[in-house]
């Protein structure tokens, strides 16, 4: 796209907030390349100052001026800082203890699921658990490499008669298991808040007792995705025959707990599992997990034909 | 603080690995480097589990492997060093000819004369047939969805794939009916193998004796079968083979 066109979107957008309102486009467009080129501002900013100057030119409030944000769904949102509406259900409220924030949880629709922040500023009615709204106007942004969705003084929060379905809750996933990763194998946790132990100290309580645990952080990959899961004892046991006791067994036979999660490693990694359970923000939390025993006969002769297919159609 | 995303592990068959010389153009300082295949996949790692034919240090004591892995379609070299700890001290442990699952990153050491492409294993592990045959049938899948796309118009990848390999299709669905039919028909003998063992169970001593022995035999000829197969694909493929020779490795131990 050319310095030009991209001026000329932008106008575009600009002058589409003042619908019926006579603005001359090329004094919005002198304002928006003085402020990205000459001064560098991004892109957004200068809409949004360009915008603020008209409103103060025409002497209009912003509550009278067109905003209407796209509608996305939340697996659409991956870029921080856009301007846009999304029908969601109110899965989760948090407790917060800021003065700054108003309300903020956990909003999904059949795509995805999504963190909501509501300033305490922009003086929104509360949202309840279990409602569907249509969050209009948000600003999308992005915090510890998660997405968010932010609602200020500008946006809108109307309650939906309709209610908007959450992703499903139940998945299964065939795939590999390509990487362990750090703090898997045969671990101490800290007796007074459970975190993992290394070399014997808790990270919030010090030095601690702590007790034996087994667990696998891992990542699943399918080729097309990859999800990170984590078994914990009671998975490990059924998949490797290896539980707390045997794993006493061969720390202190060899002297080393680390010996544990070779011998997990060596049954586990590089296999192929079906695994059932549902997705969550970051972890895929595991129900149920076992070896894949594929049917090779049965989908070879699928791929066969469909092979067949293709060469005649080629 | 933003995570960064990991890298999926691709599916390809060494077939198509092996002709794969083309590395994506680096946008940023860190942005990571990507081999584009044939029919249209951008790798940066990848995951296979095939045979490892051979290993072999590439001069006395450097503790710098070269290994061949081999799948249906192929075989490819893969390099294991110092900096890859995991892989390494598996490697040492495992005696080819073995069955092992890798997970690897590409590395395309750019020649005067051609491209290679080898692969660096982050972990090698043992692995069985029943774990090898789901892998053949899985990126046999991925390889078919591939070849689909490429007649249709579209993404930008499998463009620059057209312009540069101009594969043919029907060449990579030769491979993939070869990939499953190899495995098919071991799965096969092997569920018969199963079926006369269930049978003969509630059938008296000396019977099981007898069925013990021609699952053994079974066992021996797939084996066989096996290994007929493994030296079929080096001939049939060799054409495309480097002689390891001829290439200066002081390039690639430099580089590490």
């Amino acid at each position: 796209m050319s310095e030009r066109e991209k001026i000329d979107i932008l106008t575009e957008r600009v002058l589409s907030r003042f619908k019926g309102r006579e603005i001359d486009p090329k004094e919005v467009s002198k304002r928006l390349k003085l402020l990205i080129h000459e001064f560098k501002v991004p892109e957004e900013e200068a809409v949004r100052t360009v915008t603020n100057y008209l409103l103060k030119e025409l002497d209009v409030s912003r509550e009278e001026i067109v905003t209407e944000s796209p509608i996305k769904s939340i697996s659409e949102i991956n870029r921080a800082g856009e301007w846009v509406s999304v029908k969601a259900k109110v899965m989760q409220l948090w407790d917060t203890d800021s003065p700054n924030l108003s309300q903020v949880g956990l909003a999904g629709d059949p795509t995805g699921i999504i963190k909501f922040v509501i300033w305490a500023k922009s003086r929104k009615p509360e949202v309840k658990e279990g409602k569907s709204y249509l969050f209009k106007n948000v600003v999308t942004d992005s915090f510890r490499g998660r997405m968010q969705i932010n609602v200020n003084r500008n946006s809108d929060i109307i309650e939906l008669d309709e209610d908007i379905g959450l992703p499903p809750r139940e998945m299964e996933l065939i795939g590999a298991l390509v990487a362990i990763q750090q703090n898997s194998g045969f671990i101490q946790r800290c007796k007074l808040c459970n975190r993992v132990l290394k070399k014997g100290v808790c990270a919030v309580h010090g030095k601690v007792d702590g007790y034996d645990d087994l667990r696998i952080k891992g990542v699943i990959d399918d080729g097309v995705s990859y999800y990170e899961v984590i078994l914990n004892q009671e998975n490990i046991e059924k998949l490797t025959g290896i539980g707390i006791e045997e794993a006493r067994r061969i720390a202190s036979e060899k002297l080393d707990r680390e010996f544990v999660l070779e011998e997990l490693r060596k049954k586990l990694l590089g296999y192929y599992f079906r695994i059932s359970g549902s997705k969550g923000s970051r972890y895929f939390l595991v129900r149920e997990i076992e070896f894949l025993s594929p049917n090779v006969v049965e989908d070879a002769d699928k791929i066969l034909s469909e092979t067949e297919k293709l060469m005649e159609e080629i | 603080m933003d995570i960064l995303k990991r890298e999926i592990a691709r599916r390809v068959f060494a077939y198509e690995l092996s002709r794969s010389n083309y590395a994506t153009a680096e946008s940023g300082e860190r942005s990571p480097k990507y081999i584009l295949t044939p029919t249209g996949v951008k790798c940066n790692r990848v995951f296979m589990v095939g045979v490892l034919l051979e290993k072999e240090e590439v001069s006395p004591d450097s503790n710098f492997w070269r290994i061949r892995v081999s799948d249906p379609t192929g075989v490819i070299t893969g390099f294991v060093g110092r900096y890859q700890p995991e892989a390494l001290e598996s490697l040492l442990e495992i005696e080819p000819p073995e069955i092992v699952s890798i997970v690897a990153k590409l590395n395309l050491f750019q020649g005067e004369t051609r491209n290679f492409l080898s692969i660096r294993p982050e972990s090698i592990n043992i692995s069985d047939r029943k774990n090898r045959d789901f892998w053949v049938i899985e990126t046999a899948k991925r390889t078919l969805e591939r070849v689909k796309r490429m007649k249709e118009d579209g993404e930008d990848d499998i463009k620059l794939a057209l312009d540069i390999y101009n594969p043919n299709p029907k060449e990579y669905l030769e491979i993939v009916r070869k990939a499953v039919e190899a495995v098919r028909e071991e799965a096969e003998a092997f569920a018969k193998g199963e079926e006369v063992e269930a049978k003969a169970e509630p059938v008296g001593v000396i019977e099981e004796v007898e069925t013990e022995e021609t699952e053994e035999e079974l066992k021996d000829k797939v084996e066989k079968e096996k290994v007929e197969e493994l030296k079929l694909d080096s001939f049939e493929f060799d054409e495309f083979e480097f002689e390891e020779e001829e290439w200066d490795l002081s390039d690639i131990l430099d580089e590490e």
